[in-house]
């Protein structure tokens, strides 16, 4: 129990998994993480292929490869801290608390990212002026307006969409900008201001003379082809809608269409567009422990610091 | 006339070098008496610099692989013009010129085509407080890692033992003090940018997961000294691996590996 329990704290032991996840993080850099099967499949030799399914290291930060050698790593860190702190409260030297500090910041940031790894949820959508979006049981938003800044060379200065929100029905803050690096925060919900985008819609006519409407990115298909939708594009003669011909994984033509021109079984009557931004709404219940134990590592890295300065001064 | 200051501090720092070497050569043990001023002038020449494009662009310019190559190489120069005069210690001349040579070869990469000096106001993402602590702090804490880079090649490569202590020691301070300001800026206040800019604190893209890699790098290194077997050789080539490791964070991620920090 005694050996175990050695083991556990030796200094030795964390130089040995602390090295083990340099190595293993610097080779995961190395592959393309959470791709589809059928890339690695196409990208490596066989073997290699093999390997990296078999090891995980398509999904390595969320692989037992990773995630032992940290639990043990934690397992480590705690025991040490605990001993440490035992040793320090018996001895009647001088106590040197730093080193815990940051082994005890580093474990709730362990138990953090855990939470945030598990429990974070996300979802990117888009809303145009005047839509209006549920974000939980008790907080909704609408979108005011959404304006885009350039600089005089072209390149965005600041994307803000302007939000009203409610609170179980009932407005609750009037025109809150959400921008880049300034998130509507609220009860269990964060909103992030993340790309804008030209939306486009098609209103077709079957032939048994019914509407159908396609958003970019819908298609349909016709005998051996696809048919895709990709965008409105501006020609010198009006707006035309860019479809794609895909026979399998290979666009094989493309065709651009104006009003009351035909694609397969569909008519195109007419093309409408909406500039639309990009938000994405989480909850992450892992930050504020990842925050405060960054505060505890950086305030027992300083405290180890002032304590080794003035043990040499001493 | 301020974007030339650049090329002024270039040529000064180069020819700081030139002074080291030849003070080197004459085998002088306290080394050159005036190369860590021409340091310091080459430091502020730089800064000055960086105010100008901050003032231009209306934030803090480190937002650009130039500026920052700029920024980097003012700090190893600010540092080992401090360091010169709080250190005596014998192995200072030669520290100092390694230091001096990485700080010139910054400069020479940031006036090649590698960083395009044009000056360019920040895009959204890049327009946060938490971001220019981020990358000033980073920056601090790896002119420290290069002090510590350089004492740790003289440790390897000379014999005497007293040098080979006053090398390891240096290594150990510099590491000590660039440690928690690296820790900081890179992981700290990147992990807050991250999360105000994109909503995820961390997101193992690939500059995050190198970042880590050096910080371990590092951590790995201050628990070798604890350990007396692995002390001295073992503890300072690990020094040097960081090292090998921040450059490649700086350099290597932007070039072969793309992610979200593409811009810089």
């Amino acid at each position: 129990m005694n050996a175990l329990f050695r083991f556990l704290k030796s200094v030795r032991l964390a130089v040995v998994l602390i090295l083990v996840l340099t190595v293993l993080s610097l080779l995961a850099t190395l592959v393309p993480q959470g791709a589809e099967d059928s890339f690695y499949r196409g990208e490596y030799p066989l073997v290699i292929y093999r390997l990296i399914t078999l090891l995980d290291f398509n999904r390595f930060f969320s692989s037992l490869l990773f995630l032992v050698p940290v639990a043990l790593f934690a397992v480590n860190l705690g025991v040490c801290a605990a001993d440490r702190f035992l040793r320090q409260a018996r001895s009647k030297s001088r106590r040197q608390y730093g080193p815990d500090l940051v082994h005890v910041g580093l474990l709730v940031l362990i138990a953090g990212a855990l939470v945030t790894g598990f429990a974070r949820q996300e979802k990117d959508f888009t809303m145009a002026e005047g839509d209006e979006v549920r974000l939980t049981k008790d907080y909704s938003i609408r979108l005011v307006s959404f304006r885009t800044v350039l600089y005089e060379n072209g390149s965005p200065r600041s994307w803000t969409s302007t939000v009203d929100v409610f609170h179980d029905g009932k407005p609750q803050t009037a025109s809150f900008p959400i921008r880049v690096n300034h998130p509507l925060r609220l009860k269990g919900v964060s909103v992030y201001q993340t790309s804008w985008a030209r939306e486009s819609t098609l209103v077709l006519r079957d032939r048994q003379g019914a509407e159908v409407t396609a958003h970019d990115g819908q298609g349909f298909q016709d005998g051996q082809s696809f048919w895709y939708f990709a965008q409105v594009v501006q020609e010198s003669d009006g707006p035309k809608a860019l479809f794609q011909e895909y026979q399998g994984h290979q666009i094989v033509s493309m065709r651009k269409l104006a009003p009351a021109q035909s694609i397969g079984p569909y008519t195109l009557l007419r093309m409408e567009s909406r500039e639309v931004t990009g938000l994405r709404a989480a909850n992450d219940p892992g930050y504020l422990p990842v925050i405060a134990a960054l505060v505890i590592v950086a305030a027992g890295l300083a405290l180890t610091f002032i304590q080794k300065r003035r043990g040499e001064a001493g | 006339m301020i974007q030339s200051l650049a090329t002024v501090a270039l040529i000064l720092i180069a020819a700081a070098g030139i002074l080291q070497v030849v003070f080197l050569l004459r085998k002088s043990e306290r080394g050159d008496p005036v190369s860590h001023f021409v340091l310091l002038a080459a430091a502020v020449l730089l800064f000055v610099t960086l105010v100008d494009r901050s003032i231009r662009i209306s934030f803090p310019a480190v937002t650009n692989t130039y500026e920052s190559l700029l920024f980097f190489s003012a700090v190893i120069s600010l540092v080992l013009f401090v360091l010169r005069l709080v250190m005596k210690a014998a192995v200072m001349p030669f520290i100092l010129f390694g230091g001096t040579i990485i700080a010139l070869a910054l400069l020479m990469i940031s006036s090649s085509p590698v960083a395009p000096s044009q000056i360019q106001p920040p895009i959204p993402a890049l327009q946060s407080l938490w971001l220019v602590l981020h990358v000033t702090l980073a920056f601090i804490g790896e002119a420290f890692f290069t002090v510590s880079f350089v004492a740790a090649i003289y440790y390897l490569a000379v014999k005497d033992e007293t040098r080979k202590a006053a090398a390891d020691r240096l290594v150990y301070t510099s590491i000590g003090i660039g440690y928690p300001i690296f820790t900081a800026g890179a992981l700290i206040f990147g992990a807050i940018w991250a999360e105000a800019a994109w909503g995820s604190w961390w997101s193992w893209d690939p500059k995050e997961t190198w970042a880590l890699i050096t910080w371990l790098a590092y951590t790995a290194y201050l628990h070798t000294r604890l350990v007396r077997r692995l002390r001295g050789r073992v503890s300072v080539i690990l020094a040097g691996v960081g090292f090998v490791f921040t450059v490649f964070t700086y350099f290597g991620v932007n070039f072969l590996l793309s992610g979200l920090h593409s811009y810089g």
